[in-house]
């Protein structure tokens, strides 16, 4: 189960976070969030040659909590699409695929021209898609 | 889902655009019609680049970024590639479109300025026509500085129509 996507500006700025769990354990997600973009840093400054291929946008698991897993995206614009999970065996294909549609998702609320860049996304609509997107990761796998 | 726009449309709107900040928000301050017609292209650009970049590997540098504005950037918008691209690899990039789109149907009605001197009424015929082509230049200059700051390439776009209906774009880059 997905339990928080993060959108994150090229300055490091949230643009957009939401958390999908009933406890109240936000601030702990924005957290792990947070602790996450260092990560992201160092993977871009410090590409691995081995790892996947150069310049990917998907930038794969970015590290491993006791209870959480969370991988990164990071698009051309320099925006970060952050995605922390419950489920501790997830399919490399189902989180690039979450990505692709929530990066898709992300460009059309963007594309509003009522949206100012850099400022936080509050489009409702993208707040729907999103946690459309959300629900259905993983449901491929398992059925 | 790809969605396609007439060009007529798209030809129009930009001499919609053009002749109404001209002649009626900014009529008698050309510089800040200018400025406000080159700042709608900088969003246009800014969301346009977004997309476009969707499916691409990051770009590792500053020379990848400009390609892809001469080659993919180039094709969505006008249909074709850049036809030359020079560089002097110290931050200054002219891209060279030798039929440039938006331009290729651009013409001056001569009858609108009856009250100019009559002269030299050849110059001021060519000057008028290079003023009105160049308020049209505007746009897409923004179009192409929006999309370059947004892949991260803070720069500053100029366009020069010596020869239309040719058309040069100057990218500088502040680094």
């Amino acid at each position: 189960m997905i339990v928080c996507v993060a959108v994150v500006g090229h300055q490091n700025n949230p643009l957009y976070i939401q958390s999908f769990t009933d406890a109240d354990d936000a601030l702990k997600l924005h957290h792990i969030v947070h602790c996450s973009l260092d990560v992201v840093d160092e993977r871009v400054n410090n590409p691995k040659k081995s790892g996947p291929t150069l310049n990917e946008t998907f930038l794969g698991l970015l590290y491993p909590t006791e209870n959480y897993k969370v991988y990164g995206y990071l698009t051309n614009t320099k925006v970060k699409f952050i995605l922390v999970t419950t489920d501790l065996d997830v399919r490399d294909a189902d989180v690039r695929n979450f990505f692709r549609r929530f990066h898709a998702a992300y460009v059309d609320a963007v594309s509003n021209p009522f949206h100012v860049p850099g400022k936080k996304i509050t489009s409702k609509t993208f707040a729907e898609t999103v946690s459309t997107i959300v629900k259905s990761f993983g449901l491929s796998s398992a059925g | 889902m790809a969605r396609e726009v007439s060009e007529s449309c798209v030809d129009s709107l930009l001499t919609e655009m053009v002749s109404t900040y001209c002649n009626r928000f900014y009529a008698n301050k050309p510089d800040l019609a200018a400025r406000s017609i080159e700042a709608i292209g900088y969003q246009v650009g800014h969301q346009l680049s977004e997309r476009y970049t969707m499916d691409r590997p990051r770009f590792s540098d500053h020379l990848e970024a400009i390609k892809f504005i001469c080659k993919d950037f180039w094709s969505e918008l006008f249909k074709k590639q850049i036809d030359n691209l020079k560089t002097n690899h110290r931050g200054t990039f002219v891209l060279q479109d030798s039929q440039f789109r938006w331009l290729s149907r651009v013409s001056v009605d001569l009858s609108e300025n009856g009250d100019v001197s009559q002269d030299n009424p050849e110059a001021t015929a060519e000057n008028k026509a290079a003023q009105v082509t160049s308020m049209h230049l505007y746009f897409p200059c923004g179009i192409i500085r929006g999309a370059l700051s947004n892949l991260g390439i803070p720069c500053a776009v100029s366009a020069d129509i010596s020869n239309l209906p040719a058309c040069e774009l100057l990218a500088l880059f502040a680094n």
